[in-house]
């Protein structure tokens, strides 16, 4: 329990998507112009992430890890399809992604109105895959670990694109050189907010 | 251009065919080049915890490097019984997976080395839990079963700068000549101090700073992997 | 004559408006500091210009064949299954590289990790498809598939040139900074290699760019 607890907050604050790994910048950047749209962006991508994480490490530990499929047959002990994954890592997030959207628009049309734009952009969303081959990559263990990691990934890529949006709201109303206006303002912002947060690093849990 | 559901449906077959077959095509024939790669990584692996650098070296020549120092390997059991003696399978044994067996069931490979001044060095090979994932590493002793020859550890997601500083020579350099019995022969195995250890300390080396939940994985592996071979190491030195 | 004959006849291989899509990507239209795209798996590979170089090579071939093979099944692609199609060509050729990155080059393949796998979700490859390849040749959008991962790579290599030789001293692996000047106190600076610097670089390259080309900037 304890370790899950270290996880979900090292996920959130020190092995930040994005300051950290700088995944989902793409839409982090587009989008965090406006603290409502961000925050609305935010719920989604943790929402996905906590779906598609758990289901995805689940596809790799049952079908393509090497050995996985000895559960089939024993026959298949040596075969190795972990090739495979970043094909079907994808595949996965885009059909869940998909289905979310349905499932999400038949049953709660308020919600699917606020977070509807943003499920589509979430597809080709780096975090989302990222965080799949994260859980791939460092070898995790349980379904706990992998849900708790996803969950504090999707909450560390929410706070960080909301303040960066807050920032930028006010930032409008700045006198900055011309040149660095826009894009490179805010780059030099989500670097100097990454340097806030590796004051994390050193904390001891 | 609006196409049928029949036209879709066949286009999307032709195309996961097509990929698949190409795909498999691509992974087979690379495979034996990429299983070399994490082969003479392993080699280079055991070698550098003899501290023998095969950086210079060629890839190609590492296994002649490995063959020439590696002499013999063999597996035991908890008891200290060799359970498997031919190099090939013991090489072959992935500790990732040995471990999750229950520990009755775990084979423990040993490698032997015979070192440029004669000295014969056994290299048991070690796995743990850093913070992020996976640490493992290699750690050669002295045929009195307590004195270390060298280390090498490495790691998969350790924090840059912090934790991943356990595959750096300042941290693997201070192992070497310690010891892991103390002198009445309880297993003190190796620690890790925190603001570094004594001078003089027999079984203690320095921490690294902000690295903590780390080196305390690399010390835990340390004494977990080596307190399973405690029966073999009595079994050897009754001989 | 004969020679004169097929220079003329390849003439529009490299035409102007060709060269225009090989060019345009490295400033006006660059991928990172003007279109806003592939940033995500730009950063983290940084640190050091091996990798750095390995990763734009990798983004180069991928763009440039997903193009190629996007633009000329262009007329055959099912709209309706369009974007799959894309994803399923784009992860094919990613895994390819993958492969090939592990069975050649391995070193440089663990380092990359798994940003590799995250060519996928590179917005310039989506980007460039959707906007370029759907609706030209081939030819010109293998160019222009090349053209944007150069200028993607481009980038990449700056940032990672300023931190490997800020950061540890060093140009692809080699010490060029000399022994003297560490002796008088110089000292590597070790923010450099942490990730917030890699941001606060391409903020910096992006100032100077659009400091010199005007036309960029925004209000």
């Amino acid at each position: 329990m304890e370790n899950l607890f270290n996880l979900f907050v090292r996920s959130i604050f020190i092995d930040n998507m994005i300051f950290a790994y700088f995944l989902g910048m793409c839409s982090f950047l587009a989008v965090s112009k406006t603290v409502k749209t961000s925050v609305g962006l935010g719920i989604a991508v943790t929402f996905v992430l906590l779906v598609t994480a758990p289901v995805n490490w689940l596809v790799d530990t049952y079908l393509l890890k090497p050995g996985a499929l000895i559960w089939l047959s024993e026959d298949f002990a040596d075969l190795d399809l972990s090739y495979l994954s970043f094909m079907i890592f994808i595949a996965v997030i885009a059909a869940i992604v998909q289905l979310v959207e349905m499932v999400v628009e038949k049953f709660s049309p308020s919600l699917y109105n606020a977070l509807g734009i943003f499920l589509p952009l979430i597809a080709v969303n780096c975090a989302i895959l990222g965080v799949a081959l994260f859980v791939q990559e460092r070898d995790y263990h349980s379904i706990a670990e992998v849900t708790v990691y996803a969950g504090g990934s999707g909450i560390g890529w929410f706070l960080a694109i909301a303040s960066l949006a807050a920032i930028r709201e006010k930032i409008t109303y700045s006198n900055i050189p011309k040149p660095l206006r826009g894009l490179g303002i805010s780059f030099i912002i989500t670097g100097l907010m990454a340097i806030a947060f590796m004051s994390f690093m050193g904390i001891k849990i | 251009m609006e196409h049928s559901n029949k036209y879709i449906f066949i286009y999307s077959v032709i195309m996961v065919v097509v990929v698949a077959v190409s795909l498999t095509i691509v992974a087979v024939q690379l495979k034996p080049a990429q299983e070399d790669n994490i082969r003479i990584e392993k080699m280079q692996n055991i070698l550098a915890s003899v501290n023998i650098s095969t950086a210079e070296v060629q890839k190609k020549q590492v296994i002649d490097v490995y063959n020439k120092y590696i002499v013999s390997a063999e597996a035991v059991n908890i008891k200290g019984d060799v359970v498997e003696s031919d190099q090939a399978k013991v090489f072959a044994i992935d500790m990732g997976s040995e471990i999750k067996k229950p520990i009755e069931d775990q084979r423990l490979p040993l490698f032997k080395a015979t070192l440029d001044n004669g000295d014969i060095a056994l290299i048991i090979p070690l796995r743990g839990k850093g913070l992020w994932g996976p640490v493992w590493g290699y750690i050669s002793l002295k045929t009195d079963y307590n004195t270390v020859v060298g280390t090498i550890f490495d790691h998969k997601a350790e924090t840059p700068g912090l934790g991943a500083e356990i595959n750096q020579d300042w941290f693997t350099a201070p192992f070497k000549g310690k010891t892991l019995f103390s002198e009445n022969g309880t297993f003190t195995s190796i620690q890790i101090v925190k603001g570094g250890a004594a001078d003089d300390d027999p079984h203690g080396v320095d921490a690294i700073s902000g690295g903590t939940i780390t080196s305390k994985g690399v010390e835990k592996m340390i004494y977990d992997n080596l307190l399973s071979y405690q029966e073999y190491f009595k079994k050897m030195n009754n001989q | 004559m004969s020679d004169s004959n097929t220079k003329a006849e390849k003439e529009p291989m490299f035409s102007a408006k060709v060269l225009k899509l090989l060019k345009n990507p490295l400033n006006l239209e660059n991928p990172i500091t003007v279109q806003v795209l592939g940033i995500c798996s730009a950063l983290a590979v940084t640190v050091q210009m091996k990798p750095a170089i390995v990763m734009a090579l990798s983004v180069t071939i991928v763009t440039a064949f997903s193009n190629l093979i996007i633009s000329s099944l262009r007329n055959t692609i099912p709209s309706r299954i369009r974007i799959i199609v894309q994803l399923v060509v784009v992860a094919a050729l990613v895994i390819i590289v993958d492969q090939l990155l592990k069975a050649y080059v391995y070193d440089v393949s663990k380092k990359l990790s798994v940003f590799v796998g995250l060519i996928i979700t590179n917005c310039i490859l989506m980007g460039r498809l959707e906007a370029y390849a759907m609706g030209n040749k081939p030819w010109p959008s293998f160019v222009d598939g090349i053209g944007n991962g150069l200028g993607y790579g481009l980038i990449l290599v700056l940032v990672a040139f300023f931190r490997e030789l800020l950061g540890s001293g060093k140009i692809y692996g080699m010490k060029v900074i000399p022994q003297a000047l560490y002796d008088s106190g110089y000292m590597d600076n070790g923010l450099m290699i942490l990730p917030p610097m890699a941001l606060i670089t391409i903020g910096i390259i992006i100032w100077v760019q659009r400091s010199k080309t005007t036309e960029l900037q925004e209000d």
